[in-house]
Formats: C-alpha cells, sequence, structure tokens
C-alpha cells in the first residue's frame, strides 16, 4: 500500500511539473504571438490554457498504457483521447456561457496545429536518433573487430 | 555427462577434472569455458525434446539474442535455436559485459551482432540481425539501451 501511494506521489510530482512547464511555454508563447499580433486576451482564455495544457499532460502521461504500440499508433489515440476530454470541456463551458462551432472548430485548430508539429519533431527524432545509435554501434564494433 | 559440484569454502585450489572418452565439440567448448573464464550459456535445440539430446555450451559472442515465449527462453545464433533453461534476468546479469542488453521484456540482444537499427513508418526501431531477424526496441528500454552503448563506447 506504502509502495502505491509513493508511485502515486511520485506521478503526481511529475505530473504536476509537466503541467507548470507546459503552461509556461504556451502562456509565454501567446504572450509573443499576441506582442506580435496586437491582440488582445482576457483572464478567460488563460484559465483555457491552463486546463488545456493539464489535458494534454495528462494525456502524454499515459503514454506507458500504450507501451506495445507504435508510436504514431500511440499518438493517433492520444490525440483521440485529448479531442473527447477537450469536447467535454467545451460543453461544460457551454453551459455557463455560449461556445459557437465555430469557437469550437477554433479550438481545436489552435489545439492540433502545434500537436502536428511536435509530432512531426517527435517523427524525426527518432529517425534522428536511430540514426545516431547506429553509428555508434557500428563505432563499438570496429573498435572492437580492430583490438 | 554426469556432473559432480563440490562446495569447499576453505579450498584455495580450485579445480576442473574431466573423465571423456574422446575429444568431442563439447569437451572442447568446457575446456575453453574453463581456460578463458568466461560465462557460459547451455541450451538444447529448440526442436529436441527436452529429456533427449545433450545439452550444448552455446559461445555467447555467438549468439544473436534472446526471445522469451511462453515463459521459455530461446536463444538464437547463426546456426540455430536454442532452448536455454536460465531465466532472462539472469541471462541479462551473466552476460551485461559481453554486449547483451535489454531491449524490451521479451528480448536481450547482442550489440555486437546487430546490423542495422532502423525504424519503421510507424516509428518503432526495428534491430536488424544478419540471419533476417529483427527485434524491436521498446521504447521504453530506450534511455537504458542509449546509455548501455555510451557505457561499451567508452569501455571498447
Amino acid at each position: 500500500m506504502n509502495w502505491e501511494i509513493d508511485v502515486l506521489k511520485k506521478y503526481l510530482k511529475l505530473l504536476a511539473l509537466m503541467i507548470c512547464v507546459s503552461y509556461t511555454f504556451v502562456s509565454v508563447t501567446g504572450v509573443i504571438v499576441n506582442i506580435l499580433s496586437g491582440t488582445q486576451i482576457n483572464n478567460f482564455n488563460t484559465f483555457l490554457m491552463f486546463v488545456t495544457c493539464v489535458i494534454a499532460s495528462v494525456v502524454l502521461s499515459f503514454h506507458k498504457l500504450f507501451d506495445d504500440l507504435s508510436p504514431l499508433m500511440m499518438m493517433a489515440l492520444q490525440y483521440l483521447i485529448a479531442c473527447v476530454l477537450i469536447g467535454i470541456m467545451l460543453f461544460v463551458i457551454n453551459l455557463f456561457d455560449e461556445v459557437t462551432l465555430k469557437g469550437c472548430f477554433e479550438f481545436y485548430r489552435s489545439f492540433t496545429i502545434p500537436y502536428v508539429i511536435l509530432a512531426g519533431f517527435y517523427y524525426f527524432s527518432v529517425f534522428a536518433d536511430a540514426k545516431k545509435d547506429n553509428d555508434l554501434i557500428k563505432e563499438i564494433q570496429e573498435q572492437r573487430n580492430s583490438k | 555427462m554426469k556432473l559432480n559440484l563440490y562446495e569447499d569454502k576453505n579450498n584455495v585450489d580450485e579445480r576442473v577434472d574431466v573423465y571423456f572418452t574422446g575429444m568431442r565439440p563439447q569437451i572442447k567448448q568446457i575446456i575453453d569455458a574453463v581456460n578463458s573464464d568466461r560465462p557460459s550459456i547451455s541450451g538444447r535445440p529448440a526442436d529436441d525434446d527436452l529429456d533427449d539430446g545433450e545439452e550444448i555450451l552455446i559461445e555467447p559472442s555467438g549468439i544473436q539474442f534472446f526471445d522469451y515465449v511462453d515463459r521459455k527462453l530461446f536463444a538464437y545464433t547463426c546456426d540455430g535455436v536454442y532452448r536455454i533453461m536460465k531465466t532472462l534476468v539472469e541471462c541479462e546479469e551473466l552476460l551485461w559485459n559481453y554486449g547483451f542488453v535489454r531491449v524490451s521484456k521479451q528480448n536481450l540482444i547482442n550489440i555486437f551482432k546487430i546490423k542495422q537499427l532502423k525504424p519503421d513508418l510507424n516509428m518503432k526501431v526495428y534491430a536488424y540481425f544478419d540471419s533476417g531477424e529483427r527485434i524491436c526496441v521498446n521504447r521504453s528500454y530506450k534511455k537504458s539501451f542509449d546509455e548501455y552503448l555510451q557505457k561499451m563506447r567508452k569501455m571498447a
């Protein structure tokens, strides 16, 4: 039981760290974009960004559950789960304030674009890592053969 | 072959006596194992019954990878597949210094036998061997795999 509590504590600590980092990143990027484009943001948008960061961090922290699947499948599934959670979030917001169809579309687009960019970056990093490891293995094999 | 083991904590003169009828590969392998002080892995050809056939010593450097399937451990060499009566963890502990690294729950691979490390389009990374076999490098083990490669590079 103690062991399980320790694991849960570790997970929550890591999750909190992930949320802090992702929120800071998204928030600062949002500020820079707003400065450059001259648009305004209000407090509600900032809070929405925070909730989105929490959803993204929670979904991404489940990656261990998809270990047996390919990374491509894992990313697709994580994206679908995140979309469902965002749908729930928009539904809850809709209970207090009207969210138009266009608003929902814009929100999904705002979420999808960085997700695809980061997925592409991860895709590239997998191939780059494999090439680096491949070169390292060849080097180790050559060093051993030359002895 | 009958095997007698005598443990004596006070013994200062460790020795191995081999009584054999004629020099054959198995005896030669025992001699090599004793002389070189290398870890040895013994196993039976996978297609033989466990009760039949002679257990043979397998040179670790000849093993491409270990595969744990249905609670059975198999060693894949260029010559064939052998059933090993050890656990994957035991093999990992025994052979970590000989180029063997864990890449998934089921597999332990020999980095000296890897022909190529290549990702698929679905982003799964596979280690390809000369025999044409391929083993997936699980992303949970990727960090320890990278650390192992760095360590082996320094050792080499």
